[in-house]
């Protein structure tokens, strides 16, 4: 090979090298904005997620509050319950357990509350019984004092659903 | 041109080469380091503002539990300034009973245990009772939530706490997407 295609070859090789110098920065920023990209991500999702999920959880959680609050200042009888449930909870009802004079109302598995009534009234004509005289509301759930999400199961046979007036 | 001055050509080309190889290799742990240093300080920000929405989250649900108990005991119970004052004091500084409000809320929401003991390592929120001047106290039910109670003579008044009933959360725990990476 003569001199002046050596000087060619080196040329050409120069301009590929320089080429790489000046490529070199683009792969760097390339696979760093790469990794960043997938690490923030997955943190953007994951932290959304559980906000969510939380506020998601917390609606229901102010519902039953709210609904608890209310009972105790208007609620006598099972059917203003029974109401009261409808207007808060348009698709969940409670039941009445005649034996222990309670209403359990479960909006969740975790949100649940308890009243408590002094009396069991029944229509002559329809015997159904109703229960009256509210005396306490427990609210052991709301404050965290409740087995979480599990389902307590109530004694069967006592329980019905009272019917929406 | 003549064989000469393609050797010089060629002589040049050579030295170029090297030089570029050496200034190659100088530049590719320079960006190496600034990719790895930029990476590490602008994803730890991003990081950093993910965990500090879930714990002000946190905090807030810890404002809002204390906040319901406290209307509920003051709607149930006897309707006096002793008694609110009582109440507040009792709440707030029963913390075991505020960590347990709290994260059974979290559990209910399928938060897993492991994950709540992260967020929690913020600690409970330091402030409830906000205001309390001429028988005016408002107590914090959250994040941008104020619920106030007055009283009169030692007997309540007003009670308002139509700001924690009306809570939004969703309008006010979000996260920002993460911004755009730069490589410096």
């Amino acid at each position: 090979m003569n001199i002046k295609n050596i000087s060619i070859v080196l040329t050409v090789l120069l301009v590929f090298i320089a080429a790489l110098v000046l490529m070199q920065k683009g792969n760097y920023v390339d696979q760093a904005t790469e990794h960043y990209n997938k690490t923030t991500d997955a943190s953007f999702k994951g932290g959304k997620k559980i906000l969510e999920y939380v506020n998601n959880s917390a609606d229901v959680n102010k519902l039953v509050w709210a609904m608890a609050v209310e009972a105790n200042q208007t609620v006598k009888t099972s059917q203003d319950m029974a109401k009261l449930e409808a207007k808060y909870f348009p698709t969940t009802k409670g039941s009445n357990s005649i034996a222990n004079k309670t209403r359990r109302f479960e909006a969740t598995s975790a949100y649940f509350i308890v009243s408590t009534f002094d009396k069991v009234d029944e229509d002559k004509k329809t015997n159904l019984k109703t229960l009256s005289a509210l005396k306490s509301i427990d609210v052991g759930a709301l404050m965290g004092e409740a087995p979480t999400a599990q389902e307590e199961e109530m004694p069967e046979g006592e329980e019905y659903e009272e019917g929406e007036e | 041109m003549n064989t000469k001055k393609f050797k010089i050509l060629a002589i040049v080309d050579g030295v170029l080469i090297v030089a570029l190889v050496v200034f190659m290799f100088a530049l590719k742990g320079k960006y190496n380091d600034q990719a790895q240093s930029s990476v590490k300080e602008q994803v730890g920000a991003y990081k950093a503002t993910v965990n500090a929405a879930l714990q002000d989250q946190w905090k807030s649900m810890d404002q809002y539990g204390m906040a319901w108990k406290l209307v509920y005991a003051t709607v149930t119970g006897a309707k006096t300034e002793a008694a609110f004052d009582a109440n507040v004091k009792q709440i707030f500084e029963n913390t075991d009973a505020r960590f347990k409000q709290v994260s059974y809320m979290y559990t209910a929401a399928s938060i897993p245990a492991q994950v709540q003991n992260d967020i929690a390592a913020v600690g409970l929120a330091d402030k409830f009772l906000l205001k309390d001047e001429g028988g005016v106290k408002e107590v914090a039910c959250g994040k941008n939530c104020v619920a106030t109670f007055k009283f009169v003579k030692g007997k309540l008044k007003e009670s308002d706490y139509k700001a924690l009933v009306e809570y939004k959360f969703a309008d006010n725990f979000s996260i920002e997407s993460p911004k755009e990476f730069k490589f410096e």
